[in-house]
């Protein structure tokens, strides 16, 4: 079941929709999220990292299992965290924080991984690659910048290269806003937006800028249709404009190049988008506090959420594996006791807890014992065994038989023999009341 | 009883019960009646498959639910049953194993019911056959199986499952004591087979013995004297052993011993050939410094092992090492109740330190190992070797995207062993290990890897040996693995005699190694993954000699023929097989690199797509089913198209389904309706939203077309009238249309095949067509041939007002000019019903878009 995650920067709590039915479902307590801090780790569990007062010094991540609507673990990173991404897996969550670090944990264990300087200013978001390979960055300095994660973790080629990025995207002059990626792996694409009011299309392969698109307002969002025919840019003025990909723009239009329509609601800016491939829906964020599913064929919104009277900043959509109801207890006692294995993001790397480091926790990979009966194929090797004289075990039977065959002769013997001797008793016995006769031998 | 013998055919119901007494009365040994043998367990096999084939046990039959028949069926299972039971407790042990194989068998065929109300029963007696009064091995192995059986039917039983566990439970001792006092390799392997269903099934059952179990197994494997068979079966219940506790704890610790054992006697075997720090190296990585070390391997039983092996100091322990690897790769890769630590970069040391040791001397080191010590060793060593590559590729299985902290130190060990991997099967598993890497890592592993499997795989395929071993008759040698070599006689003779003096090789390629035909099967294989995973990137210094080196491989791979799998009956291992997995890897390979980004227009399309072609003609191998897949995928790299997502869905719902159906509601609705569908859509795209949402091919076209539509227009002629101009007439003159004209309009199905061929997309044309039809003003008349889908074109090319943005409207549209086309023959139907019933019937087999396509083609044939 597809549900509609949605957070807000004022604490409204975490809001949570069927898709389908429109149904409200839990609502998780005690959130206010930067843009971007929402993620819901591998489907199973989310996470979110928390606003803070410019004075404090630690961050802040909570995580909420999908049962309970109380924050379960509390981790308080060593700096401010604004944005944070998971894997597709959920076993590492990486978080941005504002002095520029990118911090890399694993979820199973808590551990962090890995920390990097990865920009000059704080990170405004990260992305995960389709295969998660690549982790993509933007951040307040205007600067998108591409991970390979391989080279992250290997410390060798780290010294023979002169940066630890595989590219950084520096056309941008303002704070990036929002990053997106598209399908095909290292062939896809990247779109960027900026406050510089434009969003910019990357090539992930070429490294290069293809498309540079200028929008009448800031955009703060950006969700790509998955036929990456146009992308959807939620901007400051309350539209969300459709900007040409693959498609055709017109020449001459209202909006500017490459921009070949929008989606508007007269609201407040947006702040946030999310596409749902089920059926082709938009789904956008806004000041106002409300999410809107739109029918992108259509144009026309079909659905609408309240979230709560502050901005809604983050909206996910995820499918949860399981049906989601409250009472299934069996459900609920799996997750429970899986919760209690997860551990809080820790604040350093911990070096000297070096057994750690050689291990890892992972979930072994479910396989299913398929029932196998084995009798009729026993029963073959078993009859080819015998009809091999040779084999021993076809002997030994042999040996077996013939004993119990000799055992059965040698009774019968007996018996013959005890039937002879009576015989001969009487024979003698005749014979010797009768006439003397000459006695024949009895042997 | 006369009545039910009395059956239809082999599929009635009632044949089965005196089926199944004949053969009690044929196949079964009475018990108390002596026997030869030979008749009688010589003919189980054909007994079990007539059981197995007329379910005669399963006593019930979703067809036939009368009582008669039910309880002569049941009587008869009873009988079977009592001659089984019989038998099994018959003296004499060939007739009791008969019986236990054959309640084995029952355990797998019997119905539920009676399943249920008699396992325990059977159980107890056949679990007297594995205790000690039983003394014949076939007996023992053939108890151990059949409880198996019973075992796993019995776990699908969820309401008996306390009962099932107890049961359970008091077979672990006997099983025990066949595995530490019988002293036949076989019966061991049978009840390793029981002891694996017991942990897989049963869990909790083991819990209690979990220490004996252990140590029962371990001592096995450490005594390293039997077949790999057995061992690898008893390996494999020690990997499963610790599911029976289901903790984190006990997983670890089994992984840990298991470890620390195999260290150990890599000491041993390893002392004289490498430094003795790799020893405390291993050592340090698995046990923490301050921790205590855990007990050893099933206990005391360690011990013993290591005396063995001491004692036998001359051979290597391999099988004990090799199965105690082969544990770890299981353990690794099979489910889990929770998730686990595991000591990952112990077992990467591992098998770093495995693939290190080649039997060379350190420089630092005195000669310690005899001579003869080192031949053993040597000999050995590629079987560790291909274990470790196996531990490898577990590792990277259960791992799997967790594996990163540690990629870059398994590529170094992997890109490492690639430069001194001479023997072919290893290469083979290496090659795997590449191929497992790239998938689960994807785009990023491929960045690393791309130079070393490039730069290998091109010496495997490239390799002069590999090259003329095709084509030069003179590399007949005895170096040659025998299927390559065979095959490549066969070859000889076709086809290729004329082409060895274009080879300058010729007589050298002797002297050259060769690479089998499997190796090169798996650098192929290899190559295709890294192009479908990494050719995007950072691939432009690689990928025009990829291309051309696969190109050439799939050129000299199909050139001799085609493998066929079925070419020679009386050579068991005959290489065609080989042969054609080649060529399939190669026309793989070759796909994957036409289809990989590139900059550029693959260079060698043009040879691909032949070869492609003509393996689609061998019709049946797997071989064409790929080249009709290949071909398939590669239309669109000739016609390639971006189509808009949000209109696939009306275009891909609106036609076809249930067109008979809706055929007399359209009737009457009229065209008002498709004028105003119409019109709303052109309304709508006016309104100034997505323009255009057709692919740019789509655009060339028109704009090529343009022009040449114009002066096509103008040398048209009246009589080659389209379907257009057919529905038009009918719209104008609804009285003067007869049944003639629109059965006319029905025959253009016969079109339809060659719509398929036209490179231009579907939807397109079904909107350009119909707005063809919807501008009365059009009539449009062309020249037959190859200019309609142009003519096509140039119509929705004037029309460009109408967008394709609105096609679920125009999809309507299209429907309803059925519809009105209908409504105005009616009058002539009434006429003439045959012709209307052929009319709605070609309707509904058919889609609109045949009827609304407009080929002036065969409209031109009729009149």
């Amino acid at each position: 079941m597809n549900v509609v995650i949605a957070s807000s920067s004022i604490d409204g709590g975490i809001g949570c929709w069927d898709l389908q039915t429109g149904a409200e479902q839990l609502r998780y307590k005690t959130c206010a999220s930067p843009p971007h801090g929402l993620a819901s780790i591998g489907c199973c569990f989310l996470a979110c990292s928390q606003l803070r007062d410019p004075s404090a010094t630690s961050g802040h991540v909570l995580y909420w299992s999908w049962s309970k609507p109380q924050a379960q673990v509390k981790s308080f990173p060593a700096e401010p965290i604004k944005p944070l991404a998971a894997n597709s897996e959920g076993s590492y969550i990486v978080g941005g924080g504002s002095s520029g670090d990118i911090y890399f944990w694993e979820v199973a264990s808590g551990r962090l991984l890995k920390k990097w300087h990865a920009h000059y200013r704080a990170v405004t978001c990260l992305v995960f690659s389709e295969d998660d390979s690549v982790l993509i960055s933007g951040s307040e300095d205007g600067c998108v910048r591409v991970w390979s994660l391989f080279m992250i973790f290997d410390n060798v080629r780290q010294q023979q290269a002169s940066h630890l990025y595989e590219y950084s995207f520096t056309e941008h002059t303002l704070r990036i806003t929002d990053i997106v990626m598209g399908y095909g792996g290292w062939n896809a694409i990247i779109v960027s937006a900026s406050e510089d009011r434009t969003c910019k299309v990357w090539s992930l392969s070429r490294g290069r800028l293809l498309r540079n698109v200028v929008f009448p307002s800031i955009i703060d969002a950006i969700a790509i249709d998955p036929g990456e025919h146009v992308f959807y840019a939620g901007s400051r003025d309350g539209k969300i404009y459709i900007a040409a990909l693959n498609a055709e723009s017109p020449p001459s239009n209202n909006y500017g190049l490459h921009i070949i329509g929008s989606l508007t609601d007269q609201s407040k800016p947006v702040t946030c988008l999310a596409y749902s491939a089920e059926g082709n829906l938009l789904l956008s964020g806004s000041e106002d506090g409300m999410v809107r599913v739109w029918d992108v064929k259509t144009k026309n919104i079909i659905r609408m959420f309240r979230h709560s009277k502050g901005p809604v900043n983050n909206i996910l959509i995820v499918r949860l594996p399981y049906p989601f109801t409250r009472t299934e207890s069996k459900v609920q006692a799996s997750s429970r006791r899986h919760e209690s294995l997860r551990p809080p993001l820790e604040k350093y790397a911990n070096s000297s807890d070096e057994d750690m480091d050689n291990k890892a926790i992972i979930a072994l990979p479910d396989t299913i014992d398929l029932p196998s009966y084995l009798s009729s194929q026993l029963i073959n090797d078993h009859v080819k065994q015998l009809q091999q004289q040779g084999s021993s075990a076809a002997a030994e039977m042999e040996v077996k038989r013939l004993k119990l065959d000799g055992q059965r002769s040698m009774e019968m013997f007996q018996q013959l023999k005890k039937v002879y001797d009576n015989l001969q008793e009487f024979c003698v016995n005749e014979l010797l009341d009768g006439q003397a006769m000459e006695g024949s031998k009895g042997n | 009883m006369a009545k039910l013998d009395q059956f239809e055919n082999m599929y009635d119901v009632g044949s089965k019960p005196p089926m199944l007494r004949n053969l009690i009365r044929h196949y079964l040994p009475a018990a108390n009646h002596p026997r030869d043998l030979n008749t009688s367990c010589f003919e189980l096999p054909k007994l079990v498959s007539v059981l197995q084939t007329h379910r005669l046990l399963s006593e019930s039959d979703s067809h036939s639910v009368d009582p008669k028949l039910i309880n002569a069926w049941k009587s008869a299972v009873d009988d079977w049953l009592g001659c089984l039971l019989s038998l099994l407790s018959s003296d004499m042990s060939d007739k009791c194993w008969v019986g236990i194989c054959l309640l084995g068998v029952t355990c797998q065929e019997c119905s539920n019911q009676r399943f249920l109300t008699s396992y325990s029963v059977w159980l107890d007696n056949l679990l007297s056959h594995i205790q000690p009064p039983s003394d014949s091995q076939l007996v023992k192995i053939a108890s151990c199986t059949s409880l198996s059986d019973l075992l796993t039917r019995l776990a699908r039983f969820f309401e008996v499952k306390k009962d099932a566990n107890s049961l359970a439970g008091k077979l672990i001792q006997p099983v025990l004591k066949l595995l530490n006092e019988d002293n036949v390799e076989a019966v061991w392997e049978g009840a390793a087979s029981l002891l694996y269903t017991l942990i897989t099934f049963f869990p909790a059952s083991i819990h209690h013995s979990y220490d004996k179990v252990e140590a029962a197994i371990a001592s096995k494997i450490l005594s390293g004297k039997f077949s790999t068979i057995t061992l690898k079966k008893l390996g494999y219940c020690l990997a499963l052993l610790p599911k029976s506790k289901g903790d984190k704890d006990s997983w670890s610790l089994m992984m840990q011993k298991i470890l620390i054992s195999i260290n150990d006697h890599l000491n041993e075997a390893f002392q004289g050939v490498e430094e003795e720090a790799k020893y405390d190296e291993a050592r340090r990585l698995l046990v923490t410094p301050g921790k205590d070390l855990p007990s050893p391997l099933g206990g005391h039983t360690s011990l013993e092992g290591g005396s063995y092996n001491r004692t036998s100091s001359e051979r290597l322990p391999t099988a004990t090492i090799s199965t105690l690897m082969f544990c770890c790769c299981k353990m690794l890769t099979s489910s889990y109740p929770v998730q686990v630590s595991a000591p990952v970069r112990s077992i990467l040391a591992l098998v770093e330190r495995l693939l290190r040791v080649d039997g060379s001397l350190p420089p630092t080191m005195l000669p310690f190992m005899t001579s003869l010590q080192r031949e053993l060793m040597c000999s050995e060593l590629p079987v560790l070797h291909a274990y470790s590559l196996e531990l490898l590729i577990a590792v990277i299985k259960g791992m799997r995207r967790q594996l990163l902290p540690h990629s870059a130190y398994v590529v170094r060990v992997v890109t490492r062993y690639f430069k001194i991997c001479a023997l072919p099967e290893l290469r083979i598993k290496l090659y795997s290990v590449i191929r497992m890497l790239l998938l689960s890592m994807g785009v990023g592993m491929a960045i690393y890897l791309a130079p070393d499997v490039i730069d290998n795989a091109f010496s495997d395929l490239n390799s002069p040996a590999g090259e003329d071993f095709e084509i030069s008759p003179a590399n007949t040698g005895p170096a040659l693995l025998q299927p390559s070599n065979r095959k490549r006689k066969h070859g000889t003779k076709t086809g290729s005699m004329e082409k060895q003096g274009a080879s300058p090789k010729v007589g050298e390629s002797n002297t050259h190694q060769t690479t089998p035909i499997t190796v090169k099967i798996a650098a192929v294989d290899s190559l295709e993954l890294l192009l479908t995973v990494g050719a995007a990137s950072k691939s432009d210094s690689w990928r025009s000699s990829i291309d051309s080196l696969l190109l050439r491989t799939a050129i000299n791979s199909c050139k001799r023929g085609w493998g066929n799998v079925e070419n020679n009956v009386f050579l068991p291992h005959e290489p065609a097989s080989v042969w054609a997995d080649f060529q399939l890897s190669s026309l793989r390979a070759l796909l994957a690199s036409f289809l990989a980004p590139a900059r550029v227009r693959p260079p060698y399309l043009s040879q691909g797509l032949e070869l492609f072609r003509r393996g689609k003609q061998e019709a049946g191998t797997t071989l064409a089913q790929f080249c009709g897949y290949a071909l398939f995928s590669l239309e669109v790299l000739i016609h390639p198209r971006a189509l808009p997502l949000d209109d696939f869905h009306p275009a891909y719902h609106n036609p076809t389904d249930g067109a008979s159906n809706r055929f007399p509601e359209n009737t009457y609705s009229g065209s008002q309706k498709q004028n105003s569908l119409f019109l709303s859509a052109a309304q709508r795209t006016e309104e100034g939203a997505i323009k255009s949402h057709d692919d740019d091919l789509y655009n060339k076209w028109l704009e090529n077309e343009n022009n040449a539509f114009k002066d096509m227009r103008d040398t048209s002629r009246p009589n080659d009238s389209s379907l257009a101009n057919v529905l038009e007439v009918s719209e104008q003159e609804p009285a003067a249309a007869n049944a003639d004209l629109h059965m006319r309009g029905e025959d253009e199905i016969v079109v339809q095949p060659r719509r398929l061929e036209e490179p231009i997309p579907k939807s397109q044309e079904i909107v350009s067509a119909n707005a063809d039809t919807s501008r009365p003003a059009v009539g449009t008349n062309l020249e037959g041939g190859q200019i309609e889908s142009k003519k096509v074109l140039s119509a929705s090319d004037r029309l460009n007002d109408i967008d394709h943005d609105m096609l679920s409207g125009v999809d309507k549209a299209n429907f309803d000019t059925v519809g009105r086309k209908t409504s105005s023959t009616l009058p002539n139907v009434e006429k003439g019903s045959s012709s209307m019933t052929h009319l709605e019937s070609e309707s509904s087999m058919d889609s609109f878009p045949n009827i609304v396509d407009a080929d002036p083609d065969t409209d031109s044939d009729s009149d």
